[in-house]
């Protein structure tokens, strides 16, 4: 047992945690590169960027979001926060990077971590029940969209066993390795499921009114392209 | 008519033949792809949306059908799914180890249905914590299905009267518009007393070349007379050139190589007749289409200014002489999605309202946040889709009306008046009145023959005249 959680926290944490930066990084630099590339080819060049820049601040502090749909909201917003703030912010996280890497910065108290704990435990599955329970969700989730919020709860519900011997029923060290294993099961789908939108949510305003910006004669060019220049309407 | 087959609206019978249109429909998704930018928001679409159904809430159509068929996001998985399948390399992997999605005629057939279920109002765009844009992928389905001949027939016909029939839409011949515009001028001296206010035609070297909604030609003589006094008044240097003398883009609604043409023609007048700036009239899709001018043209085509910001700056600066009287009735405003959703054109029009009315209310929600008319993304000019139109799609509408208790409703926008005009007709707002901006500017207008005025005023209104005037050959609204 302590050789598998050797190995979950040496190697396969290092591999994901490599692939999921690695992964963020190509999103990022390719997002940057195609929104240069079509800016370029764009005939119009010039951008709301007022606009942009508050549809996209508005969205990334959701504040003035709650009109409608306000439990989902609510549920949702405490949700990114404690599976934001926890896994960087905790006492314990923190002393291992110290002691691997020899950087550290300030954490959250304990009780603070261990309500967010709980907080996102309890938000994950209220977000997986809202979706079953509101039809117009039912009608368009995937099976991914059910799966990774209790992805997501595995990793913190497993933490708060091993933060708290006391209520848990099973053994420390598998409850540990579950916890390792399953973080690095989250961090290696961020990259490459929705849960990219950690780095592409900040572009995609931009990116929705880029694309409304066409290279000068597209319209001429496809009907050459598709052979019918000449066609009549 | 045509035929409407298996289809809720008419088309032609190309449209009806079945042949190879999945591979087809794929070709032209490719050179989509290669020539416009589109690509980049499908992909980043593609794999950011997370299903929440937010948009659900903001959705007219859905909040009245109920409909998961209706829900924005729904409607826009249709089209990512061809993308992730056919162009993304995940999804072609995929497709080879599981062979799960194929294109087929069906799947064609409920994608169209679909986006024209859609008015492109936008409205879902401001409600999504991805900021996905569900109005654009109406907009793109709409064209590459027209690539495939599967475009409703009454933007068809209308689009090759324009392009290669008469010039314009309605199919108005020129004499008949000079005979339209003669007979305002004529209006002008039989109810104001004013023969000195005319509809100049091919004035070279003018600021201002004039593209009103051409059907205002026929339906809105009020309108086109409150412009062309708020022209006299301001001493605007204008014309309207008979090269081409419509706004009208129906290109915006089903194909952007249709739009591109449009659009260049109206930059083609505008350049024969060393006019400066594209003046558009009372008309949101007309107005949006033009400010797509520079990226079809480059960044030397002519500015568009729309004719409410023309009036509003003039009316600040005290160039609009007006009676001392105001418009004592209630008036409330509808926001034409296509100048108001991204907030481009929103407060011009109240604060002239404000200035001319006594009584103005708003609508809730407004502005950016309001909703369409319900004949939006050239659903309106459907008409075998009315009792679609005014009822799933414009019940919302009727009742942010009824709650305004207002006499008229000010629609700056020729779609958006037909609309409305049908959706009062079909929910019993018999006691509202449709008009455009400038039609209650011209009846505060001071043209300094009160007196006389009021001898006259009892004589048949223009709208009347033009109402008992024969209707044009080939009319399309």
């Amino acid at each position: 047992m302590e050789s598998w959680i050797e190995w979950a926290r040496g190697p396969a944490f290092i591999f994901a945690l490599s692939f999921m930066l690695l992964g963020l990084m190509r999103h990022f630099c390719l997002t940057i590169w195609e929104v240069a590339r079509a800016v370029r080819r764009a005939g119009n060049k010039s951008f709301p960027c007022r606009q942009i820049c508050i549809a996209t601040l508005k969205w990334l502090v959701p504040v003035d979001k709650w009109k409608h749909e306000f439990l989902f909201s609510l549920t949702s917003v405490l949700f990114h926060v404690a599976v934001l703030v926890v896994p960087v912010f905790l006492a314990g996280h923190i002393a291992l990077w110290a002691r691997g890497l020899g950087v550290s910065w300030p954490a959250v108290p304990n009780l603070v971590a261990n309500v967010l704990t709980v907080v996102a435990v309890v938000t994950a599955v209220a977000l997986v029940i809202q979706r079953v329970s509101a039809r117009a969700t039912r009608a368009l989730s995937r099976f991914q969209d059910y799966a990774l919020p209790l992805v997501i709860a595995v990793p913190f519900a497993s933490g708060f066993l091993v933060m708290h011997p006391a209520v848990n029923p099973f053994s420390y060290q598998a409850m540990l390795l579950v916890h390792i294993l399953s973080a690095n099961l989250v961090l290696i789908l961020i990259p490459i499921t929705k849960l990219s939108h950690m780095v592409l949510i900040p572009a995609v305003q931009l990116v929705s009114e880029v694309a409304w910006h066409w290279p000068p004669d597209a319209g001429s060019k496809l009907a050459v392209t598709l052979g019918k220049e000449n066609e009549p309407v | 008519m045509g035929n409407k087959g298996k289809y809720s609206f008419y088309v032609e019978d190309k449209a009806l033949e079945v042949t190879e249109r999945p591979r087809r429909f794929l070709e032209a998704f490719a050179a989509v792809l290669e020539h416009s930018n589109y690509g980049l928001a499908l992909d980043m679409y593609s794999r950011l949306s997370t299903k929440c159904s937010r948009c659900a809430a903001s959705c007219q159509l859905y909040q009245s059908t109920g409909d998961e068929q209706d829900i924005p996001c729904h409607r826009s998985e249709r089209l990512l799914r061809i993308f992730r399948r056919y162009f993304t390399r995940s999804g072609i992997f995929k497709a080879r180890l599981f062979d799960r999605f194929t294109l087929t005629d069906a799947y064609l057939d409920e994608l169209a249905e679909a986006v024209y279920r859609c008015t492109a109002c936008r409205r879902c765009k401001s409600s999504c914590p991805m900021g996905i844009d569900h109005g654009l992928i109406t907009h793109l389905a709409r064209w590459l299905l027209a690539e495939i001949d599967l475009i409703p027939k009454a933007l068809l016909v209308a689009t090759r009267e324009q392009l290669e029939g008469v010039g314009n839409t309605s199919a108005i011949p020129v004499p008949a518009l000079k005979d339209t515009c003669e007979f305002l001028e004529e209006e002008f001296q039989d109810i104001y007393h004013r023969d000195d206010i005319k509809f100049p035609m091919d004035v070279e070297g003018a600021e201002y070349v004039f593209f009103p909604a051409v059907s205002d030609y026929l339906l809105e003589p009020d309108t086109l007379m409150g412009n062309a006094a708020v022209m006299h008044f301001t001493g605007g240097s204008w014309t309207i050139g008979t090269g081409n003398y419509d706004g009208i883009n129906y290109g915006l609604f089903y194909s952007d190589r249709m739009m591109e043409r449009i659009v260049k023609n109206v930059v083609a007048e505008v350049r024969r007749l060393g006019g400066k700036k594209i003046l558009v009239g009372e008309c949101g899709h007309a107005t949006r289409s033009a400010w797509f001018v520079p990226t079809f043209c480059g960044p030397d085509a002519p500015e568009v200014v729309n004719f409410m910001q023309y009036t509003w700056e003039r009316l600040q600066a005290g160039r609009i002489p007006l009676k001392e009287e105001r418009i004592e009735e209630r008036v409330t405003y509808h926001d034409p999605c296509n100048i108001a959703r991204a907030g481009r054109i929103t407060e011009e029009p109240r604060e002239i309202l404000k200035v001319i009315c006594r009584d103005f209310v708003e609508m809730t929600p407004n502005r950016t946040e309001n909703y369409c008319c319900g004949g939006g993304g050239g659903t309106v000019s459907i008409d075998e889709i009315r009792a679609f139109r005014t009822g799933p799609l414009g019940t919302r509408k009727a009742e942010q009306i009824r709650a305004t208790g207002a006499k008229y409703l000010v629609a700056p926008c020729a779609n958006c008046k037909k609309q409305l005009r049908e959706v009062c007709e079909d929910h019993g707002l018999d006691e509202v009145e449709v008009v455009g901006l400038h039609d209650l500017i011209l009846k505060l207008i001071d043209f300094g023959t009160e007196e006389d005025v009021a001898d006259t005023a009892d004589d048949e209104s223009p709208a009347k005249q033009a109402e008992s005037a024969e209707p044009q050959e080939g009319e399309v609204a």
